[in-house]
């Protein structure tokens, strides 16, 4: 934020008092802007990761055709063909070198390197552009407000996720987090478990059998998956003895992560005792996230073969997108939040933290958010890698797994966790 | 300004949970009184958030417009309701209705004014459910709620009023909570044994 604009808006606001109002509703808002820009560009960007990283698993090149036409700029002077090759040859790098064979990899020999980047924006034009149709049978309303349902709670979610601690300036503190409520993972459960609404009555809207059967199935996998969810996090909070993320955070980048005790209190053994039940917590958290998120292997409401499209068959076009706008929302949701929880959020660990922060508070929180995004990029990977990798479950697997399975362990998990506090501590 | 803000905030959810809730009874389809009474609830919450009780108006999402209420619509779907015939004729059903609606009414009005704090024109959901330092360190309490509870960042003492819900649940109202918990218990064990097959070998 630049000083001087923000001292001539606070001036004309007038009154030293209020200062603080509105300086923390200016700061507000362009943390908003911040989020919502970032998760919508995570959407965009999970959709491009999900689509290379699936081919690159598959063998295959994926989508990396689609680029800016250059053939286009070149009636108008241009005459660099492959600026790659160019720039190789004016350093004199010979065709074979490993430099060379990494950039022909990345398919930066081509035209203009996207990397097929240009994908997920053609696709969004497509999708745009694509005749919308509503079939005659469907309930209107509700078939025109479930997409909206399903793609407004994880943005709204989103609030509470801190993105880097926080820094002083003249005027207030700023605290690198939407909403720094005292209730943090409580807040993610809540909003975006109404994104259930959206999918039930979008089956249910949609007035046909198969959309019916894959919006009744959505509701259950995600109300059972839930009461795991959240059952699941109580042993961390057992531990950490705060709801407040921001909070959570701080605690990690002192004293190690969650997951991955390496320094500060972490070295303690008590710490790596509670390992335990936080390792058993870890693997049913995020098992709980694939599942609330819709993924593969838990896609059980939009399954192809025996749903057709599952809820979402009756929709085109825009409709359709939001739905899958929204799945790719609440994953990047939920891979944030393991990753807050787990993984150290925003903390870059061994104690880097209050160095930078020592050092320079603007230099810290930058590099804090970087850390977070390049976080959140690689569970996005392990996201896709699981997709990949596991066979979709049957749907009464899924249902006995979060029921008989997963209601248990996390049960018991909690008694474990209240054991160790109380016997090794 | 923030007890303002606060204060629009509280009316204008008050107003919606007001009228969604208007929108349940009215509703013809079942499915939209279902809706409605979604949208209730989740305002319901929101002013809770307003007047700083964030704990308590998030367990009321949780566990009622995210769990009971999707549950409620899962059944409403599956049995497609129609509208039932009653064998009361108009003017009956209205009375029974009223007496019932204005018995409860009379319940939930006396057990608000016994709150702490609440014939004195203050917040009672503030006083039952906020810490010490959140009702008494500003004065805006006075009004409805206090001060958008996100505006208190720099303070780091928890303002969510968790841990004061959770000593008052278990400590002195523990009896009634393990009591309330065994009445759902023999629910879900009725709901069971009801859903069980029987079988005839």
């Amino acid at each position: 934020m630049e000083h001087n604009t923000l001292a001539s808006i606070l001036a004309t606001c007038g009154g030293t008092e209020s200062c603080g109002v509105w300086f923390y509703l200016i700061v507000t808002i362009l943390k908003l802007v911040l989020v919502f820009a970032v998760i919508l560009a995570f959407v965009v960007l999970s959709v491009w990761i999900e689509r290379r990283v699936a081919g690159w698993i598959q063998d295959r090149p994926g989508p990396n055709r689609a680029g800016i036409p250059l053939h286009l700029f070149q009636r108008f002077g241009s005459k660099e063909k492959q600026p790659c090759k160019k720039l190789l040859h004016f350093f004199g790098v010979p065709e074979d070198c490993w430099i060379a064979k990494l950039f022909r990899w990345l398919r930066l020999d081509r035209e203009v390197p996207t990397f097929g980047l240009m994908q997920p924006c053609l696709d969004g034009a497509k999708l745009f552009l694509k005749q919308e149709l509503t079939p005659s049978y469907v309930r209107k309303a509700y078939f025109i407000i479930a997409p909206m349902l399903v793609l407004g709670p994880p943005l709204v979610a989103a609030a509470v996720i801190p993105f880097a601690s926080g820094f002083s300036t003249p005027y207030g503190d700023v605290n690198m987090c939407v909403a720094n409520l005292g209730i943090g993972p409580l807040w993610i459960f809540a909003i975006s478990g109404l994104s259930v609404y959206g999918l039930t009555l979008a089956g249910w809207g949609s007035n046909s059998k198969y959309p019916f059967l894959g919006g009744l199935r959505a509701t259950a996998q995600l109300i059972s998956y839930e009461v795991a969810m959240g059952l699941s996090i109580i042993p961390l909070l057992m531990m950490f003895g705060t709801l407040n993320l921001q909070n959570i955070v701080q605690y990690q980048a002192d004293n190690g992560w969650t997951i991955l005790p390496l320094w500060g209190e972490g070295l303690t053994w008590e710490r790596w005792f509670m390992l335990v039940p936080m390792l058993i917590s870890f693997v049913v958290f995020v098992t709980c996230v694939f599942a609330e998120a819709n993924r593969t292997p838990f896609d059980m409401a939009e399954c192809e073969t025996d749903l057709v499209g599952g809820y979402h068959s009756e929709y085109s076009s825009m409709k359709f997108a939001s739905f899958f706008m929204g799945e790719y929302a609440a994953m990047v949701i939920g891979s944030a939040l393991v990753v807050t929880l787990f993984l150290g959020g925003w903390s870059i660990g061994f104690g880097a933290d209050a160095a930078l922060h020592a050092w320079c508070d603007w230099f810290a929180v930058i590099c804090q958010f970087l850390m977070f995004l390049i976080k959140l990029v690689a569970f996005i990977f392990f996201f896709v890698w699981v997709r990949w990798t596991l066979p979709r479950f049957r749907w009464d697997q899924v249902m006995k797994l979060g029921w008989l399975v997963f209601l248990e362990v996390t049960v018991a998990n909690i008694f474990l966790t209240a054991a160790i506090i109380y016997f090794v501590n | 300004m923030e007890a303002a803000i606060s204060s629009i905030l509280f009316y204008l959810f008050a107003a919606i949970a007001v009228l969604s809730a208007f929108g349940v009874v009215a509703s013809r389809n079942p499915v939209t009184s279902a809706m409605c009474m979604a949208v209730s609830f989740a305002s319901t919450a929101a002013v809770l958030f307003c007047m700083g009780a964030q704990f308590l108006g998030i367990v009321q999402i949780i566990v009622y417009a995210g769990a009971i209420l999707v549950l409620f619509l899962f059944v409403v779907m599956m049995l497609d309701v129609k509208s039932e015939e009653s064998t009361l004729s108009r003017l009956p059903r209205a009375i029974v209705g009223v007496v019932i609606a204005g018995i409860f009414a009379g319940m939930v009005t006396k057990a608000a004014l016994l709150l702490p704090g609440a014939t004195e024109g203050k917040c009672p959901v503030a006083a039952l459910c906020c810490d010490e330092a959140c009702t008494t360190d500003t004065g805006a309490t006075d009004k409805f709620g206090g001060p958008l509870p996100a505006l208190k960042e720099t303070d780091t003492k928890e303002i969510s009023g968790t841990k004061a819900l959770g000593e008052t649940l278990f400590t002195q109202y523990n009896i009634a909570f393990v009591i309330l918990s065994f009445a759902l218990l023999a629910g879900t064990v009725g709901a069971v044994a009801l859903g069980r097959k029987i079988r005839k070998d």
